[in-house]
């Protein structure tokens, strides 16, 4: 069935079923392999994609629920403000170990800092308990994200 | 002499007066028009299949009685050979199994005559004339017509034979004394078909049939008697059913259905979710995905119509209204359970949200739920615990199972917030009841 989406201000058209949940179509049909795949059931984050600016996990949500809305993945994420500052504290924090959680982990960051831009301690638990790192990164997680609100950023 | 015969009497009319109080009024006793044999009714035809298989084969007719029916679910064991029995019942007193009711001569009920066939499903009479425990809803389908249980059957010998036996049941006595059931089944199965209600419409008698014969409704929604059976003085006022709360489905407009619209009921019956009621889970989960998603529209509309007519009676366990959307940000509204927010944030809140109104889908919505609503977090946990899927025409969704992943502690603990935050009034589930939950579920 032709589908329709906006990704990323551009409008992509493809053939996919409308159960097909939207990673599948970003990976696989579009190519578009920043957003990763880890659980498959919501539960660990690493899909984390934004749907009219909220974090949402596309693993779980098909694409019959996704036409007319506004997605941005990984890939354009650091045209947003929120996701420039972001990305920027990211580095400079030198958050990532591996990384394969990481694009989940700043597409929900990006999300919080954009609802909330001086997320406290409970804040940030709220958003990012969903997102998990093997590596466990919390420690520089939780520090780039308050360096990304504070402005501090050189 | 005299005196030790009135004794006698006294005790005899003591007793009877006893069991027909405790039996109550029969399923369709509501209704009060007057009754006509079903061979009298001519206005329609209640009983059989929708027009479109009118002309269908036998077998084709009795597919869609045995799915209006539900046998399977019941008679199914999940990864087993569909019919072929095994499914335990986790009962106070033991565990029951279900039959194998596929055509091997051994096992199953290859053996069985029409009459064999029309005693079990009518009468709860086993073929060796052994008497079937209630578990198998013969006193609802006790109201089928000879011509549909026969249908059915001929639908049932037209599947493979599965050679597949049932697990002995491990009732404890006094419950494993089948003979027993005799007495039960003379007080509680009327042991008689439908009879058309001459006052009410030709759509009200459809969905009667369907509701109470076949589709067995009151078998959960009912509370049960102090004889385990249906107390319809209380019709469709809900009941915990194999652990889970079977809500209330009469026509109560704040705690029953009374105040759903006709398309939420054809929604929540045919998709398994109406918009702002949630989604159908567990039993009732399965009973749209095998049972009332094949129905045809119009025997939908009939069971709407009838359910409508079902005297409305208020579950006191329950708020008057659902409580409305939670705020947007996890500070704001209820903070009850700080254990229960931290299992939230982490497992939970990517698709419920923070508000209860999900970003994923309307089914995961949490907001004017029952299930939220209840205090007694029955279904809450029950769904955390077991997960929930329903096949809809957008696919399917579903909610992992997170009985193994979390304790019962934390189960609790979620449920507890969940409640606190979506619902009118916080549940206070301890880790016991949750163990006690898992208990209880069927496998």
């Amino acid at each position: 069935m032709a589908t329709t989406l906006t990704i990323n201000g551009e409008t992509k058209s493809f053939d996919a079923p409308p159960e097909m949940p939207l990673l599948w179509v970003l990976r696989d049909i579009l190519g578009m392999t920043g957003t990763k795949f880890g659980c498959g059931i919501a539960q660990c984050g690493a899909c984390t994609v934004h749907v009219d600016g909220k974090a949402v996990r596309s693993c779980v949500l098909p694409i019959s629920a996704v036409e007319n809305r506004a997605i941005t993945t990984i890939e354009h994420v650091g045209s947003t403000p929120s996701g420039a500052k972001v990305q920027k504290a990211w580095l400079e924090a030198e958050v990532i170990q591996c990384g394969y959680c990481q694009s989940g982990q700043i597409m929900s960051a990006a999300a919080l800092l954009a609802a909330t831009p001086n997320p406290d301690d409970a804040d940030i638990d709220a958003a990012m308990a969903g997102n998990i790192c093997r590596c466990g990164t919390y420690v520089r997680i939780r520090e780039a994200i308050k360096l990304a609100a504070s402005g501090r950023q050189s | 002499m005299r005196i030790l015969a009135s004794l006698v009497v006294i005790a005899i009319v003591a007793v009877a007066l006893g069991v027909f109080i405790i039996r109550g009024p029969g399923p369709l006793d509501f209704a009060g028009g007057t009754k006509v044999a079903l061979a009298d009714y001519r206005a329609a035809k209640p009983t059989g299949v929708p027009a479109k298989l009118e002309k269908a084969s036998l077998v084709e007719r009795g597919e869609y009685l045995a799915k209006a029916a539900d046998c399977m679910v019941c008679h199914t064991k999940p990864g087993e050979k569909d019919y072929s029995g095994g499914l335990g019942f986790k009962l106070p007193f033991g565990t029951l199994y279900s039959t194998n009711i596929t055509p091997d001569k051994d096992t199953g009920i290859g053996n069985y005559s029409d009459q064999d066939f029309l005693n079990a499903v009518q009468r709860g009479k086993r073929h060796d004339g052994a008497r079937l425990y209630p578990a198998m809803p013969y006193t609802s389908y006790t109201y089928m017509s000879d011509e549909d249980v026969l249908a059915v059957k001929a639908y049932l010998f037209s599947l493979p034979a599965v050679r597949a036996k049932a697990p002995e049941n491990t009732l404890s006595f006094p419950f494993n004394q089948r003979w027993a059931m005799i007495f039960w089944s003379a007080v509680f199965n009327p042991d008689t078909r439908f009879a058309p209600d001459n006052s009410k419409s030709p759509e009200w008698n459809r969905g009667a049939y369907l509701a109470e014969a076949l589709a067995h409704c009151g078998e959960c929604h009912t509370p049960r008697n102090l004889g385990f059976a249906l107390d319809n003085r209380k019709k469709f006022a809900g009941a915990i059913t194999a652990g889970w709360h079977a809500f209330n489905i009469s026509s109560d407009k704040a705690t029953g259905v009374g105040n759903w619209s006709d398309a939420d009921l054809i929604a929540y019956l045919s998709l398994g979710h109406a918009p702002g009621h949630g989604s159908a889970s567990g039993p009732m989960g399965e009973a749209v995905d095998h049972s009332f998603s094949q129905f045809a529209p119009e025997d939908i509309r009939s069971i709407v119509a009838y359910l409508r007519s079902v005297p409305p009676v208020p579950s006191p366990d329950l708020p008057a209204t659902t409580a409305p959307v939670a705020p947007a940000s996890h500070k704001d509204g209820v903070t009850a359970d700080a254990r229960g927010k931290k299992v939230f944030a982490s497992a939970c809140a990517s698709c419920h949200g923070w508000s209860g109104e999900s970003p994923v889908s309307p089914m995961a919505t949490l907001t004017g739920t029952w299930a939220v609503n209840d205090p007694a977090a029955t279904n809450v946990a029950q769904i955390v615990l077991s997960g929930t899927k329903r096949h809809t025409p957008d696919g399917a969704l579903s909610m992992p199972a997170f009985g193994n992943a979390y304790t019962d502690d934390e189960i609790a603990a979620v449920a507890n917030y969940v409640t606190a935050r979506f619902g009118t009034k916080g549940s206070k589930l301890t880790a016991k009841d949750v163990a006690e939950l898992r208990e209880q579920t069927a496998e």
